[in-house]
């Protein structure tokens, strides 16, 4: 009676892995549904699908990606369907280190969920939400089909709509009208986008895609509107990621979500957008052959190049450009905390975007190899700094009542614990030695001196200017000086003090085993940029091998 | 709009709506059809009910029960059974795809049965897909149920 459509080999370890984060939160979301009248139990299975997580992915950096016998990258069909025709999902370098990022983030993030809302608050679907949220996020870096990314990318904006909106003031749905409104928009770009793609290409599988646009002749395709529907998407996922123009929701969203949420939309849905960004436009993109011709505004630079690739180069020069200036300027006279972290957000995207910009740009295999890495490794330590700053301040507004720095002064003499924590996260922005802010900022330095890029050196000094100016300011304002009213009778909650201790732990920790962390960052770019490797795993089946295997039919 | 045309009508269409809510479900599938789709039809016959009868007719005149008009709408029985159906829903939809991994095969993948000779349909096939069908069923008719009730009482 059993009778499948198509006979699959069993599938090993390694594939299982691939599955596995997505299973877990997934069930996690579901779970912490079911449970919502029993408040305790609801934190209970959070917190167990938040640990099972953080075993699975260091279950996959290590058996997919770090062990000495590690294949490197794992895939899985869904639905026991082939590629290109199922949905595949793939577990390479640039995924896992990806979600480890957003693991270390979210895990610090729902323990201190668990301690900032009140009894009521817990009763309602903020638990669900969240792993939901986090299930976007997760299958966004898994998936290898174009247009299962925007399915994810829609979980992960369904969740984050009712986050922006979660406290419900007219700031808040404010906040959420222009948020949602943007990202319709957006949605509806990249689904012409994935659409135009598809009718160019005949396929949306990632690893198939990458194959046919490296020889277009082969099958048959023109690829000349791909870079013009890769353009789409590029604004589709730089609003995603916050690039200047498409910054202008960061500010209002960050201020309205809960903080501890902020720390997740700085710290993960924004690396979405960078994901998706290095993704396409190395692995899938970047062998393709479309001849691209371009003088790039205000350097004298002409990019040539035959992939789309140097196109986006050129467009994130700008758009990084610009986003460091805004940014830093930005952030400096803002009125509270979290103002002063939602710019200097826009900022560091600049910085994380500059690197990506030179590899897209460079000729040289080496130097585009380093470019990535300094891009990650800027990645890892924006999402543990400004997830430790936001979340610090979650543990200054419910211990103080406030985050605005005219109501704030003395902190530090209040709670030493806090004040160390904030210390750190504000100079691994900055980027003092040893913390992994340093490796980043180095990195990214040396990749600009290395491209001889004069004027985008002197644009990250400029940066990095403005980053000290409101890190001190911020820390001056609301640490220093003398106590107010409000910090006097703060009563600062421990577990909230000790999830800020552990990110700042995490974040020196990075920066004195830097050997290990720029290890896995070599493997994730060595991942991003072997096309080649991407499709012999994915190892798309031609509709024509096919044909004979008609076994779907069944009428 | 309680017009005893309007309810008349009401009598009439909603049972046929529930029928062809039924026959999407069932062929969704192989033909168009699905859960979501006979989710969507199987709302909108509650929303003519509501329209000719009323947001409290179910619970009183239905299931018989005494309504507490001075309660919050989100607290109300019907509601808080709409919210359990959409996250029941969700967890059927979830353990469907789950079940699959038990026999070594991967996350949502799906399988039929054929039964031969069966009385007065003489073919019958019963798909695996339809356990998933009926999780995004719930989910559907419990979830806009509830944003129904909820936004209609306001």
């Amino acid at each position: 009676m059993m009778e499948l459509p198509l006979a699959a080999p069993p599938i090993g370890t390694e594939s299982q892995l691939v599955i596995a984060p997505i299973l877990v939160v997934l069930v996690a979301g579901v779970g912490s549904l079911l449970f919502g009248r029993w408040p305790r139990a609801r934190i209970g299975v959070s917190l167990a699908g938040g640990a099972a997580y953080a075993v699975v992915v260091a279950a996959i950096d290590w058996y997919v990606v770090l062990a000495p016998d590690a294949p490197g990258i794992a895939t899985y069909q869904l639905g026991d369907w082939p590629a290109p025709f199922g949905i595949t999902l793939v577990a390479d370098g640039l995924s896992a280190f990806m979600l480890t990022m957003v693991a270390i983030l979210g895990i610090a993030s729902l323990v201190f969920s668990t301690r900032v809302l009140p009894e009521i608050d817990r009763r309602s679907y903020y638990f669900p939400l969240f792993h939901f949220l986090a299930l976007g996020v997760t299958g966004a870096f898994l998936t290898g089909d174009l247009f299962n990314l925007f399915v994810w990318f829609e979980v992960m904006l369904m969740a984050s709509y009712v986050f922006v909106a979660y406290y419900g003031g007219p700031q808040h749905t404010r906040a959420a009208f222009w948020y949602v409104a943007l990202n319709l928009l957006a949605s509806a770009v990249f689904l012409l986008g994935v659409g135009g793609i598809y009718a160019t290409t005949g396929t949306l599988n990632m690893a198939d895609l990458a194959r046919r646009l490296a020889e277009p002749a082969a099958y048959g395709i023109d690829p000349g509107p791909v870079v013009g529907l890769l353009a789409l998407l590029l604004s589709v996922f730089a609003i995603k990621a916050g690039l200047v123009p498409f910054q202008f929701w960061i500010p209002t969203a960050y201020r309205a979500a809960p903080p501890q949420i902020s720390a997740l939309l700085a710290g993960a849905t924004k690396k979405v957008g960078i994901y998706a960004i290095i993704r396409l436009s190395f692995t899938v993109f970047g062998d393709a052959q479309v001849g691209v011709d371009l003088a790039l505004p205000g350097l004298g630079t002409v990019v040539a190049g035959n992939s789309p690739t140097a196109f986006v180069g050129a467009a994130l020069f700008v758009m990084a450009a610009a986003s460091i200036l805004v940014g830093g300027i930005g952030a400096v006279g803002r009125e509270s905390i979290e103002g002063v972290l939602a710019y200097s957000s826009i900022g560091q995207v600049g910085f994380i975007a500059i690197p990506v910009a030179i590899a897209a740009t460079t000729g040289s295999a080496e130097l585009r190899h380093l470019a990535i890495v300094a891009a990650l490794v800027y990645a890892l330590n924006h999402t543990l700094a400004k997830g430790l700053l936001f979340l610090a301040v979650g543990a200054i507004r419910s211990s103080t009542g406030t985050s605005r720095l005219a109501d704030l002064g003395g902190l530090a003499g209040r709670s030493p614990p806090m004040a160390i924590a904030f210390f750190v996260g504000s100079l691994a922005l900055v980027g003092i030695p040893p913390l992994s802010g340093f490796f980043g900022k180095f990195l990214v330095f040396d990749a600009a001196a290395r491209a001889e890029l004069i004027p985008v050196l002197g644009l990250l000094l400029v940066g990095s200017l403005l980053t000290i100016a409101y890190a001190t300011r911020m820390w001056n304002r609301s640490f220093w000086g003398a106590r107010t009213p409000a910090v006097e009778n703060a009563a600062v909650d421990s577990v909230q003090v000790g999830v800020l201790i552990a990110l700042a732990a995490a974040i020196v920790g990075v920066g004195i085993g830097f050997e290990l962390v720029y290890e896995f960052a070599d493997a994730a770019a060595t991942a991003a940029l072997d096309a080649d490797g991407y499709v012999d795993a994915v190892d798309p089946t031609d509709p024509e091998e096919i044909e004979g295997l008609e076994g779907g039919e069944h009428e | 709009m309680t017009t005893v045309i309007m309810r008349t009508t009401a009598r009439a269409v909603v049972p046929i709506i529930f029928v062809v809510a039924a026959s999407l479900f069932v062929e969704g599938h192989n033909l168009p059809g699905g859960g979501f789709i006979a989710g969507v039809l199987t709302t909108t016959a509650f929303a003519i009910i509501y329209l000719a009868f009323g947001l409290d007719f179910l619970e009183r005149g239905v299931l018989g029960r005494d309504v507490d008009l001075g309660k919050e709408t989100s607290r109300d029985r019907v509601v808080v059974a709409y919210r359990r159906l959409f996250e029941y829903g969700l967890a059927i939809a979830v353990t469907s795809g789950i079940v699959p991994l038990l026999f070594d095969r991967p996350f949502l993948t799906q399988t039929f049965v054929e039964f031969e000779d069966v009385p007065i349909y003489h073919h019958v096939e019963i798909a695996s897909a339809l356990a998933f069908d009926f999780g995004v069923f719930c989910v559907v008719v419990g979830g806009l149920l509830t944003i129904l009730s909820v936004v209609g009482a306001e």
